[in-house]
């Protein structure tokens, strides 16, 4: 064999992922595209028992929600006709970028508690689960968004994701960009404003469309108007509760790979449905139930949807009125701001908006990542928290090492927060159960007294 | 008159208590076994028989434990941490840090100036910091249990080893008995490590004066004097510590039938 051809075989070789028979894959995608299925089957079930008058409009993303179905198809379907889909694995991929390029942003986060045993193959337990657990999904060509995707943008944020766009690349295309750890400095923009322009370079390459001047304004435009929705949606969530905080944070999730302008469109019906709740006093729990917000590492639909089944189906119950989640909240709080409409603009607004607006705890600074913490007193303030739930998956080092930052400055205001740590795994739910019902039993017996 | 009773399903065993308007008529307790709530249905029935009272006097039922799924008809369920609060500042009132060593987690509570909860902390991933890691490293250095605690006392010195769980323990265990040290020392230093463990744990809290300590291990010397060694405050324990679970829940059963009057 020659030289060249021996280089060319070895280049082929995966460098990360052992091999494994297209057998044991196929068997194990169906086993878990199984169970996943009958699991958010059931998760829906709950969440319509927890509030009996649960709103009509929820109907449109409990659809979204099947990973497997409708979504699903109409990506296909869209690919067929030539569009492009872009994957990405965290928040600072510019949505608007890839809007513009007349392809399609799907997020390819993991939340398959199985998944993550089949990602053990590749890396240790110690690591994230979300990581374990999307290597797995891509292993076994799970997740149709994942497989789908054309191109992945991965952005090196905390460790686990700075490898796991280069163990996708095993698979896929994958871009990656590199954020700066600092934010407010001169020479952090700068480099940032020069990955957002790389990458869009990238998305035009790969899509063959030109990033235009009245195509990027239309894509910015768009997704102003679904933050609009968002906040919207929030804002009804201040008062009485008219919605569990599980229906919110599913019809919040499902942005991540629905349709940008028909998310908004059923936003504003959910909303407009709330607002009739709000008029005719339809509380979707007692006004006196405790008011509760979660902060930490993302949670992915559809199994780990875990923590905020057991707060909202505890005894005594909790209801979840904000989150500080990069899979939740955090996907839409923020438009991009443009003063004038030119191409420069517009890439300094999309970059600003990406950078300066994220509360990630990759980041840091002397102040304490103070955006972070001043964010989640706004929050508790906002929305009359009772107590927080900061959650963290085990090998989440980030989150877990920011906690004694924000547990003293709640301490500070008096709101008490309650550290919960789990895995990618559905057999410690006894234990939590426990623990989130000690939380919340203190937080009535506060307000009772 | 209220009458109430609390029922504590712990890993080990089912601790019972009768109150009558917040005064304590009995107390009782048996393994929790395979058949617990059938054993503890017969625990009932058995301290109610010798209180001279029956079911009909009962105005409330509360229960609390890590096998709470297992409860007999109750009529209310409370978590552990709330119930042992409650029982703390019930035998303590000006007791605001309460920490419970049981069979197999350990955990510790926050009172405020009110006696009500405002934080708390568990260690249940793992046995090192509770009970069971005495039984094991018992069995290790071939003594009983109960012979431990005063065992340990008689130490001249303090060896270490260190505890991350059981298992582990178990090994150091076998090495310190391999570099001859002697039973009374290898015991100091099964407390030592355990209350390192649980002493870390209330540290998150803050170790807030009066301390109570509660729970089955409550009753073993050796870990009593290990605790106040690292906490380096005096500890506040009660007469019967196993039962702290129990008379919580009892205790809040009293609150919630007053309520419902």
């Amino acid at each position: 064999m020659s030289e060249t051809l021996k280089m060319k075989e070895q280049k082929q070789q995966k460098k990360y992922v052992p091999e494994i028979s297209q057998k044991e894959i196929e068997e194990l995608n169906k086993s878990i595209e199984t169970s996943s299925q009958k699991i958010v089957a059931e998760t829906i079930k709950k969440m319509k028992e927890t509030d009996k008058n649960r709103p009509k409009t929820m109907k449109y993303f409990d659809e979204m929600a099947d990973l497997f179905d409708k979504r699903k198809k109409e990506i296909i379907e869209e690919k067929k006709s030539g569009k492009k889909v872009i994957g990405y694995l965290c928040l600072f991929a510019p949505i608007e970028l890839i809007l513009a390029a007349d392809a399609i942003p799907v997020r390819v986060n993991s939340g398959w508690y199985d998944a993550s045993k089949i990602g053990d193959r590749v890396v240790p337990v110690e690591v994230c689960p979300v990581i374990r657990s999307t290597i797995g999904a891509k292993m076994v060509a799970l997740s149709p968004f994942l497989e789908n995707s054309d191109a992945i943008i991965s952005v090196l944020t905390c460790d686990g994701m700075t490898k796991l766009g280069e163990i996708l690349s095993d698979y896929k295309t994958v871009w990656q960009m590199t954020i700066p750890r600092i934010k407010d400095s001169d020479q952090a923009l700068q480099l940032w404003n020069k990955e957002i322009t790389n990458i869009k370079k990238e998305i035009e390459k790969l899509t063959g469309n030109k990033i235009t001047r009245k195509k990027l304004r239309k894509a910015i435009e768009l997704t102003q108007k679904a933050t609009k929705a968002f906040r919207r949606l929030q804002d009804l969530r201040k008062g009485n509760p008219v919605i569990m905080g599980r229906d919110a944070m599913l019809a919040i999730q499902t942005y991540m790979w629905d349709d940008i302008e028909r998310w908004t469109e059923n936003t504003n019906k959910l909303c407009d449905e709330l607002e009739n709740r709000v008029k005719n006093k339809n509380w979707s729990t007692s006004p006196d139930t405790p008011k509760v917000m979660i902060t930490g590492t993302p949670m992915f639909w559809p199994d780990n949807w875990k923590v905020p089944t057991l707060i909202e189906e505890a005894n005594p119950q909790g209801v979840i009125v904000a989150d500080e989640l990069c899979s939740n909240e955090r996907i839409l709080n923020d438009p991009v701001g443009v003063d004038e409409w030119t191409m420069n603009d517009m890439i300094n607004a999309i970059s600003e908006r990406y950078l300066m607006a994220s509360t990630c705890p990759c980041f840091s600074s002397s102040d304490g990542n103070e955006d972070r913490i001043n964010w989640l007193i706004t929050k508790v303030k906002d929305y009359k928290i009772d107590g927080v739930i900061y959650y963290v998956v085990r090998g989440c080092m980030l989150y877990a090492m920011e906690y004694t930052r924000v547990k003293k400055v709640l301490d500070d205001i008096n709101v008490p927060v309650y550290y919960l740590d789990t895995e990618y795994t559905r057999e410690d739910v006894g234990q939590m159960k426990t623990r989130i019902e000690a939380f919340l039993e203190m937080l009535s017996a506060r307000k009772d007294f | 008159m209220t009458i109430t009773i609390g029922i504590d399903l712990g890993t080990q065993s089912i601790k019972i208590v009768i109150l009558k308007d917040d005064v304590i008529l009995s107390r009782e307790k048996a393994f929790s076994g395979f058949e617990t709530t059938e054993i503890a249905e017969e625990l009932i029935n058995k301290s109610l028989k010798k209180s001279g009272l029956s079911k009909n006097d009962i105005d409330h039922i509360t229960a609390t434990g890590a096998g709470i799924q297992m409860a007999p008809k109750v009529d209310s369920t409370v978590s552990m941490m709330s119930a042992d609060a409650k029982a703390g500042v019930y035998l303590f009132p000006k007791a605001r840090t309460i920490i419970d060593v049981g069979a197999e987690e350990a955990r510790a509570m926050k009172c405020d100036d009110n006696g009500i909860m405002v934080d708390f902390v568990v260690n249940e991933r793992c046995a090192a910091g509770a009970g069971a890691f005495i039984e094991a490293m018992a069995r290790a250095i071939e003594v009983k249990m109960e012979e431990m605690g005063p065992l340990s006392l008689q130490a001249e010195r303090a060896s270490s080893i260190n505890a991350t769980c059981v298992i582990f323990g178990e090994s150091d265990v076998v090495s310190l008995i391999h570099k001859q040290e002697s039973k009374p020392e290898i015991a100091r230093a099964v407390f030592d490590a355990m209350a390192d463990r649980v002493s870390s744990m209330v540290r998150r809290l803050g170790v807030n004066p009066e301390v109570v300590l509660i729970g089955g291990v409550a009753k073993d010397v050796g870990f009593i004097s290990s605790l106040k060694r690292k906490l380096g405050v005096d500890l506040s324990i009660p007469d019967y510590p196993e039962y702290a679970g129990a008379l919580g829940a009892a205790l809040i059963a009293a609150k919630r039938s007053r309520r419902k009057q």
